[in-house]
């Protein structure tokens, strides 16, 4: 029966023709078949054109001017024809090898994906996912059980006394041992940090969207969102880097790739580095904002809100296609224990090696600013805005710590709140600010890589005037309000 | 090759216009740009391929085959269709 599937398709006369034309003028090796060039070229591929171009010298005047003359033949493009005589071998071989079972009623899957993507149940859905997937399981468990414990057990009781003890008597110097085991040191702050609040949050994260990621759901979510998406200039496809953000922003914005125009890829990389807070910085404000359900609920709407407007003006302002949206629904799958833990592992590793050296480059950065005073006076000058926003002086320095990581801030934040220094509306004017406070450094450097300099560099400066402009309007508001959080 | 005359052209109609769950067979496309073209044809909406509309809001999806697809009304309506009974 296999002698009956020809190796190649054959295409009708004149498209034959004009291949066997192409592959005698193709002189370049391009590591696949010269029939297989020359089919590339008249489905006007743009990578094979400009690699003709490169390497066939005077040959490739002609070879372009066989590919126009071949066009008029047919009423339609040739990637057209040449797809449909594909698909209909195609066809041909899968019936004649294949047999499908009749299939009977629609199955619990069928039935849980329509559920997933049906308007009206589709919503409750996404708020359980949320709700038990981010709020229980990253925000409850994550940040709060794993991050107590690691926190107040492991390093405040034992390893940070351990440190200090060590330091003291084996280091001399004053300033080094502030280096090291100071309030800002490498192992009791930039070490602490990383592993007892910040890695229990993103583990926790990573799981749980491995978990959404390998069901199935992503796609589904994707064509639910498209139509409000459509109006902030994206698609439903952005989804997922949008809430991949949620875990850590920097590795999203590397995931904008997946955007077919470079203006998804510029709004999608703007409201991750503005409106989309990573799971650190979430686990953190969720602790914070932990006994105020009120004070929750403004800080999720502003948020939501500043989302919304700033994605419907950025696409009315940004030149450019329209996007437009197509996916494939794959079947929901159970997902694999064994491809879960794989993710997990791998995506924490990416993290962590990117994460724990800037920790310890933030403490260092800090330990040299504070010796020679250029910390005290970016603190000093911080102090303004965070004044005008109703917060204490203090808080400067959380805001200056999110620069060098946004969860490292929030974090400075938490310590603050700790010892009783913030009411209720403070707290949410500050996390509202510092969620949409500029990005780490690490999302900053990325963004430049991404996005190009100037882009890049636009965008953090509107952002560290718009976070503050709009912790100032939520100060006015709350107080002009009478509002007690 | 699929016949392109007249006469089955009226009988053809955009995806978007069909109902839930009726069936139809991909006569043409007639997408806005090149690239819109591509995107469909990369994703196997050729003609002579029979779809099946699943649903129509918020987003058209689409059974092709084995694989069920969504795209947007704009995609949807620039794929037309020979309605099956």
């Amino acid at each position: 029966m296999l002698r009956d599937f020809v190796k190649n398709i054959g295409y009708d006369d004149p498209l034959e023709i004009c291949l066997s034309e192409l592959e005698a003028l193709l002189q370049y090796n391009y590591r696949i078949s010269k029939r297989s060039a020359a089919l590339l070229l008249l489905q006007e591929d743009p990578e094979m054109f400009e690699l003709v171009r490169k390497n066939e010298a005077e040959r490739a005047e002609k070879i372009f001017s066989i590919i126009e003359k071949i066009k008029p033949h047919y009423s339609y493009p040739l990637a057209y024809i040449i797809s449909e005589r594909r698909q209909r071998e195609a066809s041909r071989i899968a019936a004649a090898v294949t047999t499908v079972g009749k299939k009977g009623s629609l199955g619990i899957k069928e039935a849980l994906s329509r559920a997933m993507m049906n308007p009206f149940i589709g919503g409750p859905i996404l708020l359980a996912v949320m709700y038990y997937g981010l709020y229980k399981f990253v925000g409850n468990f994550g940040a709060g059980v794993v991050v107590d414990f690691l926190e107040d057990k492991v390093f405040d009781q034992h390893l940070n006394p351990v440190f200090i003890d060590v330091v003291n008597r084996f280091v001399p110097y004053p300033v080094l041992r502030d280096l090291i085991a100071g309030d800002y040191g490498i192992l009791t702050l930039g070490f602490r940090y990383a592993f007892a609040i910040v890695l229990p949050i993103v583990a926790t994260f990573f799981f749980a969207f491995a978990i959404i990621e390998d069901s199935g759901y992503l796609p589904r979510l994707a064509m639910l969102v498209d139509q409000i998406f459509k109006k902030i200039g994206l698609s439903g496809r952005a989804v997922i880097p949008l809430v991949l953000g949620l875990g850590c922003s920097t590795m999203a914005t590397m995931v904008t790739r997946t955007l077919p125009t470079k203006r998804e890829r510029i709004i999608a990389t703007f409201l991750l580095a503005l409106a989309i807070p990573c799971s650190a910085q979430m686990g953190v404000i969720l602790a914070l904002l932990e006994s105020r359900p009120l004070g929750l609920i403004i800080w999720l709407s502003v948020i939501v809100g500043v989302f919304m407007i700033v994605g419907f003006l950025a696409s009315k302002i940004m030149p450019g296609e329209l996007p437009s949206f197509y996916m494939e629904i794959p079947p929901l799958r159970f997902p694999q224990p064994s491809n879960v833990l794989r993710k997990t592992w791998s995506r924490m590793k990416w993290y962590f090696l990117e994460v724990l050296p800037l920790f310890m480059l933030a403490s260092v950065l800090i330990w040299v600013g504070k010796i020679t005073g250029v910390f005290g006076f970016l603190v000093r000058l911080l102090e303004h805005p965070v004044r005008w926003i109703g917060l204490p002086s203090e808080s400067a320095v959380a805001f200056l710590f999110g620069f060098f990581r946004r969860d490292y801030g929030a974090a400075g934040l938490y310590d603050l709140k700790t010892q009783g220094l913030l009411n209720g509306n403070q707290l949410v004017v500050a996390c509202v600010t510092l969620t949409l406070f500029l990005p780490c450094i690490a999302q900053l450097l990325m963004n430049i890589k991404e996005r190009g300099m100037r882009v890049g560099v636009a965008m953090s400066v509107f952002i560290l005037f718009f976070s503050f402009g709009t912790g100032w309007l939520v100060y006015v508001a709350l107080n002009l309000l009478g509002l007690n959080l | 090759m699929v016949q392109y005359d007249k006469d089955d052209k009226k009988q053809v109609v955009p995806l978007s216009e069909l109902k839930p769950g009726e069936k139809g067979q991909i006569a043409y496309l007639q997408a806005k740009g090149k690239n819109q073209m591509q995107k469909l044809l990369s994703i196997g909406v050729i003609p002579g391929m029979s779809v099946l509309l699943v649903q129509r809001f918020p987003s058209y999806v689409f059974k092709l085959g084995h694989t069920q697809f969504a795209v947007d009304k704009e995609l949807a309506s620039s794929i037309h269709v020979k309605p099956v009974k």
